[in-house]
C-alpha cells in the first residue's frame, strides 16, 4: 500500500533535488512524445539536447540564448521571492529595446566611445519604467499586478508594431518593418571571431553576483522579502514597504529591459518586430527552476536555452515544428510543479496489511 | 416529528493528524447540544463530515435510522442538515435576496413570500435589496442562518457563530437558537466558548485531539470542569499581586484623534490617558470599537501629532515604529501570522523584525545573521519556544509557540513599556496561562503594559487600571478593583 505523509518540515534536498527530478521527467516524457510520433526516442532527444551543443559556435549560441534568460529571471527572482507577480517581463524587455533602440537611431550616423553606455542606460531606464506602472497600481489602487503587467506585454509589443512600421521604420528599407541598422558604436562587442556570443553574458553575471548579494546579505534585501511577505509586517517593523514593492518591480523591470537591449543591440542590430521569442515568459519558468537562487538560475537559464537550439535543430532534421521547444518548456514547469508536492508530503510504501 | 443523528465510528486521518479518532455520538432533537473543544481538537473536521465537506475515511452517519452518502455539501442540503460555517458563504456585492435563491431552485415570487414570513416569525429584519456588504457580521450570519431555515431542516450546525458578533447579537442568537430548538430543529452548536455553552446548550460533548472525551448534561457541568475537559489539565489560577502603585508617568497622551479615510475602520476621538511605571492598563470593548486604530497609533503604524504622545518625557507622535522601539517601546499586534511574524519566515528571520539600534542585527545596511542567531537562540530558551531549530520557519510553530517567540522577541529589548492586542487570542490554556504569567512578571519589574483586550477575564485578571472603548473613544479609567465584568459590560455596550 501507498501512502501519502505530510512532512513535518520541507526537505533540504528535495527542495534542490526536484528541479533535477523534473528535468529528467521531461527527457522521459518527451522521449515517449517522439516515439509517438514515430522517431526512435534516444536519437530524437541526442539531435533535441546534444547536438546543438557539441561544437563551439553550437555552445557559444547556447550562451547567447542564456544570458537573456539569465538577466530577466534574476530580475524576477527580487519580485517573486518578495511575492510580487510579475508576468510582464517580456513587456518590459520590449519596452527597454524600444527606448535604448530609440536612443540608438538618434546616433546612427555617429561613433563614439560613450554612445553604448547612453544605450545601455535607456535600454534599463525603458524597462523600469515599464515595470513601474503594474508597481504604482499596485501599491496605490490595489490592482493585482498579474493581470497589468501581463496585459502591458501586448502593449509593448504593439507600441513596437506601430513604430517599426511606422515612423522609425528605415526610409532606405522598402518599407520592411524595421528601423535601421545601429552604428557599431552602439553595439555590444563580440567576444570571439566568428560567434555570436557578445558582451551582454557580462551584464547577465554581474546581475547574478550583485543580486546574490543584495536579496541574502543586505537589509535592503530583508526589508523586501519582508515587504513582499506582508505590508502590514512592514509596517509594523517600521519599514516603506510600497516603496518596496516599487523598487523591486523596478529591478526586475531593469533587468528585463537590459535584456532587451543585449538583443537588439546585439545578434539583432536594429528594431524590428520579433526581437525576443518570448525570453521574458521563458524566463518565469527559469526563475523556479532556479529555485529563485542566482546560482539555480544560471544552470536553469543554460538547461532551458538549449530547448530553443534543440527546437531549431529538431526541425531542420528530423521535420518536427520548433514549438516543440515551447512543449519541452512548458513540461519542465509542469514536472517542477508536479514534483514540487514531493517537499511537503513524502510517499511511504507500507506493507499490506490483511 | 422527533429528529434522530448518529455518528458512528468516524475516523478521519490527515497526513500527520488523526483529526477524528473512532468518534460516535447520538443526538435527539428538541435538545441544543454543544460540541466543545480547542483549536485543533477535531469539531470541525466533525462537522464538516455532517455537511459532506469532507468525506470520513471511516464510519457511517444516520438520520433517523436512514444511513446517509454524504458526498458534497448538496447531498446534506438533500438531507435537511444544514449548516452556517464561521466564515460566510456571501456574495458581498449581491443582494441579499440574490444571496438566497442563488442554490435554490423555488420560483423566485414564492420564494419571497417564504423569506418573508421566516423574517417576520423570527424577528429577522433585513432588507432583502441592499448588497450584502453593507450588512453588519450579525446580520450577514442571519442571511446565512435564513438560507439554511428556507429548506426547513431538521439539524442545524453552527460552527463558532458568535466570534464575529457583539454581545447585544449574541443574545440575539440565542434567543433565535432556542425558538428553533422548540420547533423541532436539532441543534448543534460547535464552540470553545465555555461559558455560551453553559448559558445556551442542554448537552455536551468535548473532544480533545481527535477524540471524543466526554458526553454529558450541561446541568453536571461547570465552567471549570468542562474546561478541564477540554485541555486535560487542571488549569492553574493566576492572581496577580497588587501592585506597587507607582506615580512615576511613563507614557501620556493628550487629545489625540484619529480621522480614517477608510469606512470601515473606526475614528478615535479625543482620547487621553496616561500609564505609569509598572502598571498595566488594560482597554476593554467589543471588537471594532477602534482597537486596532488605537494599537496602530500607539506603535506608529500610523503617525500622529507629535506632541500627542509623551513617552518618557520625549514627543513621539509622529515616529515610526522602529524609531519608536530605539525610545524602548515594545508592541505585540493582535494578528500574529499577518502582522506580528511572517510564517514563510524562518524563526531567526522573524527575531530580526524587532530591529532596534543597539541589537547590531544590521551594521552599514549589511545582515549580522550570526547576532541575530544568538539572540534568536536566547529568546527561544527564555522563552519557552518549543523548538530548538531556529531554521525552522515559523508557520511550522503552533499558535502558542509563536506567540511565546512573539512576546520572547518583544521583551528581549527589556523595553519600558509593552502594548499588546489580544495577546492570548486563539491559544489553548496552557500557552495562555504562560502569556499571562509572563505579562505580570513585566509589572514586577517595574516595567509596563497597554493590553487592549477584548478578553474581560483576562482584563480583570492581569489590569491595574481598566478603560473602555466604544465607537472610538475612552471611557473614564477606573481602577480594576473597583470594576466588575458586568460593569465594564455595560460601558462596552456605550452606556455611561
Amino acid at each position: 500500500m501507498i501512502k501519502i505523509v505530510k512532512r513535518d518540515q520541507p526537505s533540504k534536498a528535495i527542495f534542490f533535488f526536484t528541479p533535477v527530478l523534473a528535468i529528467f521527467l521531461t527527457l522521459v516524457a518527451g522521449g515517449l512524445i517522439f516515439f509517438i510520433l514515430g522517431f526512435k526516442p534516444f536519437e530524437a532527444l541526442k539531435f533535441f539536447f546534444i547536438i546543438p551543443i557539441a561544437d563551439t559556435y553550437g555552445f557559444s549560441e547556447l550562451l547567447l540564448k542564456a544570458t537573456p534568460l539569465c538577466l530577466i529571471a534574476i530580475g524576477l527572482s527580487f519580485c517573486f521571492k518578495s511575492n510580487n507577480w510579475n508576468i510582464g517581463a517580456e513587456g518590459q524587455l520590449t519596452f527597454g529595446a524600444i527606448v535604448s533602440g530609440g536612443v540608438a537611431l538618434l546616433f546612427y550616423e555617429q561613433e563614439g566611445f560613450y554612445i553604448l553606455p547612453i544605450v545601455i542606460l535607456a535600454g534599463a531606464i525603458g524597462g523600469m519604467l515599464y515595470a513601474s506602472i503594474p508597481a504604482i497600481l499596485k501599491t496605490y489602487f490595489n490592482t493585482n499586478e498579474i493581470l497589468v503587467s501581463l496585459m502591458l506585454v501586448y502593449v509593448s509589443k504593439l507600441i513596437l508594431d506601430y513604430l517599426v512600421v511606422g515612423p522609425w521604420s528605415n526610409p532606405e528599407g522598402f518599407n520592411f518593418p524595421e528601423t535601421r541598422q545601429f552604428s557599431d558604436s552602439a553595439k555590444l562587442p563580440l567576444l570571439f571571431e566568428g560567434l555570436r556570443i557578445h558582451a551582454g553574458i557580462f551584464l547577465a553575471l554581474a546581475a547574478v553576483v550583485i543580486s546574490w548579494f543584495v536579496f541574502y546579505k543586505t537589509y535592503l534585501g530583508f526589508q523586501m522579502k519582508v515587504s513582499g511577505f506582508s505590508l502590514k509586517t512592514a509596517k509594523y517593523a517600521g519599514y516603506k514597504g510600497k516603496k518596496m514593492i516599487i523598487l523591486v518591480f523596478l529591478i526586475s523591470g531593469a533587468c528585463a529591459g537590459l535584456a532587451g537591449v543585449g538583443e537588439i543591440t546585439g545578434p539583432i542590430g536594429q528594431l524590428h518586430r520579433e526581437i525576443s521569442p518570448d525570453y521574458g515568459f521563458t524566463a518565469i519558468i527559469v526563475a523556479f527552476l532556479g529555485r529563485l537562487h542566482p546560482v539555480g538560475i544560471i544552470f536553469a537559464s543554460l538547461v532551458v536555452a538549449i530547448t530553443y537550439l534543440g527546437a531549431e535543430t529538431a526541425q531542420i532534421f528530423m521535420q518536427i515544428p520548433k514549438y516543440t521547444g515551447q512543449v519541452f518548456q512548458g513540461m519542465i514547469l509542469f514536472f517542477l510543479l508536479a514534483s514540487d508536492y514531493l517537499l511537503f508530503f513524502k510517499i511511504k510504501f507500507i506493507g499490506s496489511k490483511q | 416529528m422527533n429528529t434522530n443523528l448518529k455518528i458512528s465510528n468516524v475516523t478521519k486521518i490527515y497526513p500527520g493528524c488523526v483529526a477524528n479518532d473512532n468518534v460516535s455520538l447520538e443526538f435527539n432533537s428538541g435538545k441544543i447540544y454543544a460540541l466543545l473543544g480547542e483549536n485543533g481538537a477535531g469539531k470541525s473536521t466533525l462537522v464538516k463530515i455532517l455537511s459532506g465537506v469532507i468525506i470520513p475515511d471511516e464510519g457511517k452517519i444516520y438520520l433517523n435510522e436512514n444511513n446517509l452518502n454524504l458526498n458534497s455539501p448538496s447531498d446534506a442540503k438533500k438531507n435537511d442538515i444544514g449548516m452556517v460555517f464561521q466564515h460566510f458563504n456571501l456574495f458581498e456585492t449581491l443582494s441579499v435576496f440574490e444571496n438566497l435563491i442563488i442554490d435554490s431552485d423555488e420560483q423566485r415570487e414564492s420564494l419571497r413570500e417564504k423569506i418573508d414570513l421566516i423574517m417576520k416569525k423570527y424577528n429577522f429584519p433585513i432588507d432583502l435589496d441592499i448588497p450584502v456588504l453593507n450588512l453588519s457580521a450579525g446580520q450577514k450570519q442571519k442571511v446565512e442562518i435564513i438560507r439554511c431555515l428556507i429548506r426547513n431542516p431538521k439539524v442545524l450546525i453552527m460552527d463558532e457563530p458568535t466570534s464575529v458578533l457583539t454581545e447585544q447579537e449574541t443574545s440575539e442568537l440565542f434567543l433565535s437558537l432556542k425558538k428553533f430548538s422548540e420547533e423541532g430543529i436539532l441543534i448543534i452548536y460547535i464552540t470553545h466558548k465555555l461559558k455560551e455553552v453553559m448559558q445556551l446548550c442542554d448537552e455536551v460533548a468535548v473532544m480533545r485531539r481527535g477524540k471524543l472525551v466526554s458526553v454529558s448534561e450541561i446541568k453536571n457541568e461547570n465552567i471549570e470542569s468542562l474546561a478541564n475537559k477540554m485541555v486535560g489539565q487542571n488549569l492553574k489560577t493566576i492572581k496577580k499581586k497588587k501592585a506597587k502603585t507607582s506615580s512615576d508617568q511613563l507614557i501620556k497622551i493628550t487629545n489625540l484623534n484619529f480621522t480614517s479615510e477608510d469606512p470601515f475602520e473606526t475614528n478615535l476621538m479625543d482620547i487621553n490617558f496616561s500609564v505609569n511605571r509598572g502598571e498595566c492598563l488594560g482597554i476593554a470593548g467589543i471588537s471594532g470599537n477602534g482597537q486596532s486604530e488605537l494599537f496602530q497609533v500607539l506603535s506608529g503604524e500610523i503617525i500622529s501629532e507629535k506632541k500627542s504622545i509623551e513617552f518618557n518625557n520625549n514627543y513621539i507622535g509622529d515616529l515610526n515604529p522602529q524609531e519608536r522601539r530605539e525610545y524602548l517601546m515594545a508592541f505585540s499586534p493582535e494578528d500574529r501570522l499577518e502582522q506580528a511574524a511572517i510564517p514563510q519566515m524562518k524563526i531567526f528571520e522573524n527575531v530580526a523584525l524587532n530591529n532596534f539600534k543597539s541589537s547590531n542585527f544590521f551594521n552599514n545596511g549589511l545582515i549580522n545573521e550570526n547576532k541575530i542567531k544568538e539572540h534568536s537562540k536566547k529568546i527561544i530558551s527564555d522563552f519557552n519556544v518549543n523548538t530548538d531549530n531556529i531554521e525552522l520557519k515559523s508557520q511550522f510553530l503552533s499558535g502558542g509557540n509563536l506567540q511565546k517567540l512573539i512576546i520572547g522577541r518583544e521583551l528581549i529589548t527589556s523595553p519600558d513599556l509593552l502594548i499588546c492586542f489580544n495577546p492570548t487570542w486563539g491559544l489553548d490554556v496552557g500557552a495562555i496561562n504562560y502569556i499571562h504569567e509572563t505579562l505580570i512578571k513585566i509589572n514586577e519589574q517595574n516595567k509596563s503594559i497597554i493590553l487592549i483586550s477584548t478578553d474581560t477575564d483576562e482584563l480583570l485578571k492581569l489590569s491595574d487600571k481598566i478603560s473602555v472603548i466604544h465607537k472610538g473613544k475612552l471611557s473614564k479609567i477606573m481602577n480594576a478593583e473597583e470594576v466588575t465584568s458586568e460593569k465594564l459590560g455595560i460601558l462596552m455596550g456605550g452606556a455611561n
